[in-house]
């Protein structure tokens, strides 16, 4: 959490007293925001703490992989978890089946914290004024009955049932709805019921909408028509306590439609498919044998601030640690990455900070 | 390779709980084989149905562009009996009738009804416009193929091209994808021309399917001058050979690329190991901000880039202009001048600087260590 501290400076709004949450699973970030966490610590790290309460994140596909199926899974088994209210949409049939292919968070009584010792023991001699900031980590998770804020996630292992039952969680299927004011309808219905006021949150929730424009849904074709359900989407998520997350196809919508489709986005993100057994791009990346894709940053949620984000990195590689849990990983490859359009872009973090440091008094 | 990678990838089916693996063949008028490598894969199928070594037990065919007694010949010359062929191959017959214009107007008594009767069993279809009802069919012949109630059929359909005749896009899209995720399917794959649609049609198709095989022109004919002499030899040849190549989407998230050549013969096709020139994925990466590489016509900039020095490297002297007024040829002659010129400059008093090259009196490329001055 030190390390995520945000920097103030006399233009953000810093909330006085920052208690330490009751609610499970939400965290006060800079300029008045809540956070939750979008299910990968590394993800969480990036986007500067989590998806702020009240935004759209878009994630964009790659129709050759099914990345952005990790990236949804591991988001609503973190509101299951957290108890939080879900509503998913796909395109499916039946989308109550992909509730079983959620994962289940890593359980403590594993070897995690015992392997973490015995390492350290063999491989490093810490001085003993140093081990303190080691064992922060340790007692966080050991705090009993305390649940962190983002769950290590075994993608290997399904989620129990008791986190399944018992919740709120509405499933529709896209190819159930015969235009989208039904699909608004239920929407709003969900999201009725965890309204923003200005007291203390006790609910936030989720929403995931999976491949909003798949082919096989009859209002695909309507783009126009889709766009305004996004920008009615994002202004109900905006006066509630939640999160929406969508995923779509970009190459299934016209470039015009798909410019105001990623401006719409508080967040965007997309995934990319990586070529199996490519020789070149093995040798230009460390690390390509246990790539499942890239991931981009493209755009991070500001409310409240006038002040971008402007990453170190925007392409990371998405990798299975201990063939179980999602990593991402910078890429071992260049220094700086010039894909962002703008020369600027290195540039930008010395402006920012001196910025800052002459303002900061 | 690529060929056999699929006839492998389809006689293997589909795993429990996932969707059935989808082959897209597209092609176009400038390499109009598409209908070709449709015919080459089902035969391949067929054979592994009736040697009982794929997960499909039956397939259905739903055929569009060919009548059903073309793929009845077709499938019986592939050394298959008429009496195994009824065991396990249906067809959906949407080419007789695929609008009802001919029952209508039979019944009108208009023209007289030309019965056709058939060795297999198809299942005329009479509105290409219902896919509701086209999906029900086939999920009904299917069934009837299949041994087990745990078994699966394949199913094969000539041509979605035709299909988006009749019907839309997403409703297409729907018919292939319910057909995907249905639980009897083993595998399934279409034939599409992607020249008669939008961009959207073909980019829908692909998204829906898990190996997209293309067959384009080995070479490109040089577009918009149509039929002339130059071009024949050239149109003549994609008639006979095209470049294959499948895109395979595998389990682990990652694609796969591969790519043959093509080439039509007499009993069907043929498949031939092409040198691969894979596409770089360099557009993958973020690219670097400075380019360490030098480009062709960069080195050749760089090798004519004139040195400020008076070798070039290439064996000539080069004389450089330094500001003088009158550069000579000898070396001997700009030491005189130059006196002279200092002569003259003294006496000006104009205020001028006066730079006199001092290197002149050095040898080029004299060894001497100028630090050799010093007494230390």
């Amino acid at each position: 959490m030190a390390a995520n501290k945000p920097r103030t400076s006399s233009f953000s709004r810093n909330v006085g007293v920052v208690p330490t949450s009751q609610v499970p699973g939400l965290k006060h970030g800079p300029n008045g925001t809540v956070f939750l966490s979008s299910g990968i610590a590394d993800l969480d790290k990036i986007l500067g703490g989590g998806f702020c309460l009240g935004s759209l994140v878009i994630i964009m596909e790659d129709p050759d992989a099914p990345h952005h199926m990790l990236l949804l899974r591991n988001f609503m088994s973190q509101g299951l978890v957290h108890k939080q209210p879900l509503f998913y949409a796909s395109p499916a049939k039946e989308p109550r089946g992909f509730l079983g292919t959620l994962p289940n968070p890593v359980s403590l009584k594993d070897d995690k914290s015992r392997e973490h010792d015995t390492e350290q023991e063999k491989t490093l001699r810490i001085a003993w004024q140093y081990k303190k900031y080691f064992e922060d980590q340790n007692l966080d998770s050991q705090k009993d009955g305390k649940v962190e804020y983002c769950s290590d996630f075994d993608l290997r292992r399904p989620l129990d049932r008791h986190a399944l039952s018992g919740q709120c969680i509405d499933c529709v299927s896209l190819q159930d709805c015969p235009n989208l004011a039904t699909l608004y309808d239920r929407c709003s219905t969900f999201l009725a019921q965890i309204p923003r006021f200005d007291g203390n949150i006790t609910l936030a929730g989720r929403i995931s909408i999976q491949s909003f424009s798949a082919p096989q849904c009859h209002f695909s074709d309507k783009e126009w028509d889709m766009l305004s359900f996004i920008r009615s989407l994002k202004s109900l998520v905006r006066s509630s306590n939640a999160v929406a997350a969508m995923t779509f196809p970009p190459s299934l919508v016209s470039p015009t439609v798909l410019k105001r489709w990623q401006h719409l986005a508080d967040t965007l993100l997309s995934v990319r498919a990586v070529p199996d057994e490519d020789k070149d791009l093995a040798k230009l990346l460390t690390g390509y044998q246990d790539m499942l894709g890239l991931l981009n940053v493209h755009k991070v949620a500001r409310i409240n601030t006038q002040v971008p984000v402007i990453l170190e990195a925007t392409t990371y590689s998405m990798k299975l640690h201990k063939r179980r849990s999602l990593v991402l990983e910078c890429l071992n490859q260049a220094p700086v990455d010039g894909s962002s359009g703008t020369s600027h872009a290195t540039s930008g973090s010395c402006s920012v900070s001196s910025k800052t440091g002459a303002l900061d008094f | 390779m690529a060929a056999e990678a699929i006839s492998r990838a389809l006689r293997d089916g589909a795993l429990e709980g996932e969707h059935a693996p989808a082959l897209t063949i597209k092609d176009s008028i400038h390499a109009p084989l598409g209908a070709f490598v449709f015919d080459h894969i089902l035969a391949q199928l067929s054979s592994n149905i009736s040697s009982s070594k794929s997960q499909a037990q039956g397939i259905v065919l739903v055929a569009f562009a060919r009548s059903p007694q073309f793929y009845a010949e077709l499938l019986k010359s592939k050394a298959n009996d008429a009496a195994s062929l009824k065991k396990w191959l249906r067809i959906v017959d949407c080419y007789t009738d695929p609008l009802g214009w001919k029952s209508q107007l039979a019944e009108s008594g208009i023209v007289s009804n030309r019965s056709t009767q058939n060795a297999t069993t198809a299942s005329l279809c009479k509105n290409a416009r219902d896919l509701d009802m086209l999906f029900s069919s086939i999920v009904e012949l299917g069934k009837e193929v299949i041994r087990e109630t745990k078994g699966r059929f394949a199913v094969a359909i000539d041509s979605v091209s035709e299909i988006l005749r009749h019907a839309s896009i997403s409703s297409a899209a729907s018919l292939l994808s319910n057909l995907r995720s249905h639980d009897q399917v083993a595998c399934l794959f279409w034939l599409f021309h992607s020249d008669l649609h939008e961009m959207k049609a073909s980019s829908a198709l692909e998204y829906i399917s898990s190996m997209v095989a293309c067959v384009e022109p080995i070479s490109n004919t040089t577009n918009g001058k149509g039929m002339n002499s130059e071009n024949l030899p050239l149109i003549e040849q994609n008639l006979g050979r095209g470049k294959f190549s499948v895109r395979f989407k595998r389990r682990n998230g990652r694609i796969r690329l591969m790519s043959e050549e093509l080439h039509t013969e007499q009993m069907g096709i043929n498949f031939v190991p092409a040198f691969e020139d894979y596409v770089t994925s360099q557009s993958l990466v973020p690219k670097v901000q400075f380019s360490l590489q030098l480009s062709e016509k960069e080195r050749n900039d760089r090798a004519k880039v004139v040195l400020p020095f008076e070798h070039q490297g290439d064996g000539k002297p080069i004389q450089i202009y330094d500001g003088r007024r009158s550069v000579s040829e000898s070396k001997t002659e700009n030491k005189e001048t130059n006196a002279e010129k200092m002569h003259v400059n003294e006496d000006s008093g104009r205020g001028e600087i006066i730079y006199i090259r001092d290197s002149d009196d050095e040898m080029p490329d004299s060894d001497e260590d100028p630090d050799d001055d010093l007494d230390i």
